[in-house]
């Protein structure tokens, strides 16, 4: 398959705004939140991202996904929020964090037995606890790779790291996560 | 080789590249031999999975429920901002242009009155008869000097207002001596 009418595609499905947060609102959102912890915040980030990406939709060359392009313009506007320091990460953003124990309770029940979104609830309170303790890259990249499921190479490339560091984070974010999640052998 | 593989397994090192994407050719290998390893892998990836899921469900319901309040808003904010973008952008062409114009303009007529003032000067000079071209000697300069402050003063007492002109008396004697006194 040639690039241009891939590129053509996918030109066409920026300019269709309503779409285009249709279809990737919800795991730019999930991103946005897991890394700041402030729902409300996310939101908003999330669409000033969706309005960035309409504005600037001509820049997108088509050398990596759409997800990806909207996920690199999110991780910058989250940048952006830290050196305004209009919040701090997790700590200060309590009133509106994000409360996944109830998170769970919306798991597709026909896809899940009780017992299994109980499980999975509780993992992920202890995987969303264990967040809190990683520093930002290991955050980012944890996020990308186990939520966004980037590959090393994508995860490199939007971070601006080279690989081996984002090994690097990656291994010392999964050892911490599992430390607390209380997985590790 | 297999069964040595096999009965090592793969440490938890191993296991975690593995899980980030960066497994090594022979724990792949391995991986594909031995149940006890993918078992191992699966319990790891299990709370990652159900994070993933867990996040997902979450964001999707939060999506559905709460629509994009601002966006219209915003669609008008970022029109707005690129009419007053427009706005600004002309306005500071507009005053690029005059502020370049004026200058230009100022320094074009400047040229002009210069060159004609330099154009007369230079006549005013050349036509001159006593501007010499050049003092031979240092006396002869002194006593051309002198020629020009008498015919400047000469000029001044021309012009100075006559007190007859202006019906006054003609100075009394004493008053010329008094005055040559002072000058003195």
């Amino acid at each position: 398959m040639s690039q241009v009418p891939a590129a053509g595609r996918v030109a066409s499905e920026l300019d269709d705004i309503d779409a285009l947060v249709r279809t990737y609102r919800a795991r730019l959102l999930r991103f946005v939140a897991f890394s700041i912890g402030d729902a409300d915040l996310a939101e908003s980030i999330t669409q000033d991202c969706f309005l960035k990406a309409y504005n600037g939709r001509a820049s997108f060359r088509g050398d990596c996904s759409v997800n990806t392009w909207l996920t690199s313009i999110a991780m910058n506007l989250i940048r952006d929020q830290q050196r305004l320091q209009k919040f701090r990460f997790w700590r200060q953003a309590r009133a509106t964090a994000i409360d996944v124990t109830d998170a769970a309770s919306f798991l597709p029940s026909h896809e899940t037995s009780p017992e299994t979104r109980i499980l999975a609830k509780e993992k992920a309170r202890e995987v969303q606890a264990a967040l809190e303790h990683l520093s930002p890259n290991q955050r980012t990249v944890f996020l990308m790779r186990f939520i966004e499921e980037m590959d090393l190479s994508e995860i490199a490339a939007m971070t601006k790291m080279p690989i081996n560091t984002v090994k690097t984070h990656l291994h010392r974010a999964l050892k911490s996560v599992r430390a607390q999640v209380g997985g590790a052998r | 080789m297999n069964d040595m593989m096999k009965n090592l397994h793969l440490s938890e090192t191993e296991l975690e590249s593995v899980l980030i994407g960066d497994a090594a050719p022979a724990s792949a290998a391995h991986l594909a031999d031995c149940g006890s390893c993918r078992t191992a892998l699966a319990e790891m990836e299990a709370p990652l999975a159900g994070f993933r899921a867990v996040t997902l469900a979450w964001s999707e319901r939060r999506s559905a429920t709460m629509p994009l309040r601002d966006l219209d808003a915003a669609r008008r904010r970022a029109a707005a901002g690129l009419r007053q973008r427009f706005a600004l952008s002309t306005g500071l062409a507009v005053a690029l242009v005059v502020g370049v114009a004026i200058p230009v303009l100022h320094r074009t007529a400047a040229t002009e009155t210069g060159t004609n003032h330099t154009a007369a000067t230079a006549e005013a000079v050349s036509a001159s008869p006593a501007s010499p071209a050049s003092p031979a000697s240092p006396d002869e300069q002194i006593s051309h000097d002198n020629l020009m402050l008498k015919a400047i003063d000469q000029e001044l007492d021309s012009r100075a207002e006559s007190p007859v002109s202006l019906g006054l008396q003609p100075a009394t004697r004493s008053h010329q001596s008094y005055a040559s006194e002072t000058q003195d």
